[in-house]
């Protein structure tokens, strides 16, 4: 019996390696939007509160 | 005789594969999938997915595997009423099949899973909500791991989306020829220039083919990436926030207009919309095809006698609108689709049995023939017996079908550009046609139209 731990599915070398540096891009743009916030919470201005993630209900 | 089988369109996923037995749908689980199963239904991820209406539940049988080797459970999933496809669907059809998709892979990542497919083929409408049919579709994700099925969702979900929002919304007839979904570089190459300025669209379409050109002939180890899970869900939440984005309103079409263009006065409709009602209520069809449904109004008269009611129509603004209907009033037995009655869906795919023809998935209980016959006869040249066959070949029961006739304004305007080469089509030649296939159980005059209602039970 094989018990395969290879995906069935070919992800694709080129869509492999995009999603890795568009994830790192994106991952830089979560830490500048936490280092804004406390920019403008330093200066008095309240942060927007988060908008409900339609998961959180039954999360 | 017990009849067994798998099912044509389920064979890629080693992890195990639909079959029937005797008319039951089940779904074999194999040993190579019995640990994902596992943490699928001891992690809790089942119950939430199921109570958020996102998967289909399903009951675990001590029905025979139809391969006993590699068998490791059997299930018994729910039956889907109609089983449709992504080129039938109207624009926010798909993009509602997109979210559920995503928002079930960020459930599953909160529970250490991740999808390992992002088919369109696995979402099906059901209680009038885009759910996941495909049980085995998940995966024990991996620290490190990218998502395997990025590509697929990206062909499947967010190429033809933008196409359909940014060029033409026909550009979803695209899924048809293409049943892995659109090649992003195809994708790219049709969509306006604007788009590169949409940082979602220019990362995941755009770049995303020119790094799938660059690296074509490149092999890629999936142990190497080190991409974290923040990461992975920061991708999720990109796409997700792409195709929120993508809107499509259609242009040239007056919302809520599609039955003030017609000559029927308020009395005509509502004697149509009356005997619909009382013939659906006497016959209780369980299954009805609405073929010309356009907006669904008499749709609903099927539905509110309980028959599950799928409402085709060759306009996709008319079944766009019919489909936020069923949104906004949270039905949960009509679902609205695209198709054309002169041209309906094929068989597709491998050996042309994975996704079903128009044809294969019927016949109905009750079919609606309503303000049609005229396209399909004029317009489209179909002589009068062969049209009795084709309503003939997709009733199993009854057909409610109206006769407009030749001095009525709107086949008027059909000749109106053209010879009249039609001499068969009169009332008398249509209830010679259909009386070979068809016994004419109730006529009624459709008050004050010169149409025609029917009730017609087949031989």
């Amino acid at each position: 019996m094989h018990f395969s731990p290879v995906p069935y599915l070919d992800p694709g070398s080129g869509s492999f390696i995009i999603q890795i540096l568009i994830a790192v891009l994106l991952g830089l743009g979560v830490a500048l939007r936490a280092s804004w916030s406390k920019i403008k919470t330093y200066f008095g201005i309240k942060p927007k509160p988060e908008e409900e993630d339609d998961d959180s209900g039954d999360a | 005789m017990r009849k067994t089988g798998q099912l044509s369109a389920s064979f890629r996923d080693p992890g195990g594969f639909l079959f029937s037995d005797n008319g039951i749908l089940y779904r074999q689980i194999n040993r190579a999938y019995s640990k994902d199963y596992a943490r699928l239904m001891d992690s809790g991820l089942y119950d939430k997915l199921v109570k958020a209406s996102l998967l289909i539940p399903h009951v675990e049988t001590d029905q025979l595997p139809a391969t006993s080797d590699a068998a490791f459970k059997v299930i018994q999933p729910e039956r889907v009423p109609f089983i449709s496809y992504p080129y039938e669907w109207s624009f926010s059809q798909l993009k509602d099949a997109a979210l559920a998709t995503l928002s079930i892979q960020k459930r599953a990542l909160k529970l250490d899973m991740s999808l390992k497919d992002a088919s369109a083929y696995n979402i099906q409408f059901v209680r009038g909500k885009a759910i996941l049919i495909d049980t085995l579709s998940f995966e024990i994700y991996k620290e490190g791991q990218p998502w395997v099925a990025y590509k697929q969702f990206c062909q499947h979900f967010l190429a033809p989306l933008a196409l359909m929002s940014y060029r033409d919304v026909r550009l979803s007839q695209l899924l048809r020829v293409y049943i892995d979904g659109v090649p992003l570089d195809l994708a790219s190459e049709l969509l306006p220039v604007k788009t590169k300025f949409n940082f979602g669209l220019l990362t995941h379409i755009h770049i995303h083919a020119g790094a799938q050109k660059r690296y074509s002939d490149k092999v890629v180890k999936l142990q190497t990436s080190g991409m974290s899970k923040q990461a992975l869900t920061g991708l999720i939440e990109s796409l997700e926030n792409t195709i929120k984005k993508l809107t499509w309103k259609p242009a040239g079409t007056e919302w809520g207009d599609y039955y003030e263009n017609t000559n029927y006065t308020d009395s005509a409709f509502e004697h149509k919309r009356r005997l619909v009602n009382e013939w659906a209520l006497e016959k209780k069809p369980a299954l009805v095809w609405d073929l010309g449904g356009n907006t669904g109004v008499f749709s609903r008269e099927t539905a509110a006698s309980g028959a599950f009611t799928v409402s085709f129509d060759i306009d996709p603004a008319a079944v766009e609108q019919n489909y936020r209907t069923v949104k906004s009033k949270k039905e949960q037995n009509v679902l609205p689709l695209v198709l054309d009655l002169t041209n309906p869906s094929p068989s597709l795919g491998w050996d042309n049995k994975e996704r079903d023809s128009f044809d294969a998935r019927g016949p109905v209980d009750m079919a609606l023939a309503l303000a049609v016959i005229h396209h399909l006869a004029i317009s489209n040249n179909v002589p009068l017996p062969q049209l009795a066959d084709f309503f003939a070949s997709h009733c199993r029961r009854w057909l409610v079908i109206e006769f407009v006739p030749k001095s009525d304004s709107q086949v008027q305007k059909l000749l109106g550009s053209r010879e009249d080469i039609f001499p068969n089509y009169t009332r008398e030649g249509f209830e010679t046609a259909f009386s070979s296939r068809f016994i004419l159980n109730k006529t009624e005059p459709v008050r004050d139209s010169e149409r025609t209602l029917y009730l017609m039970e087949a031989r």
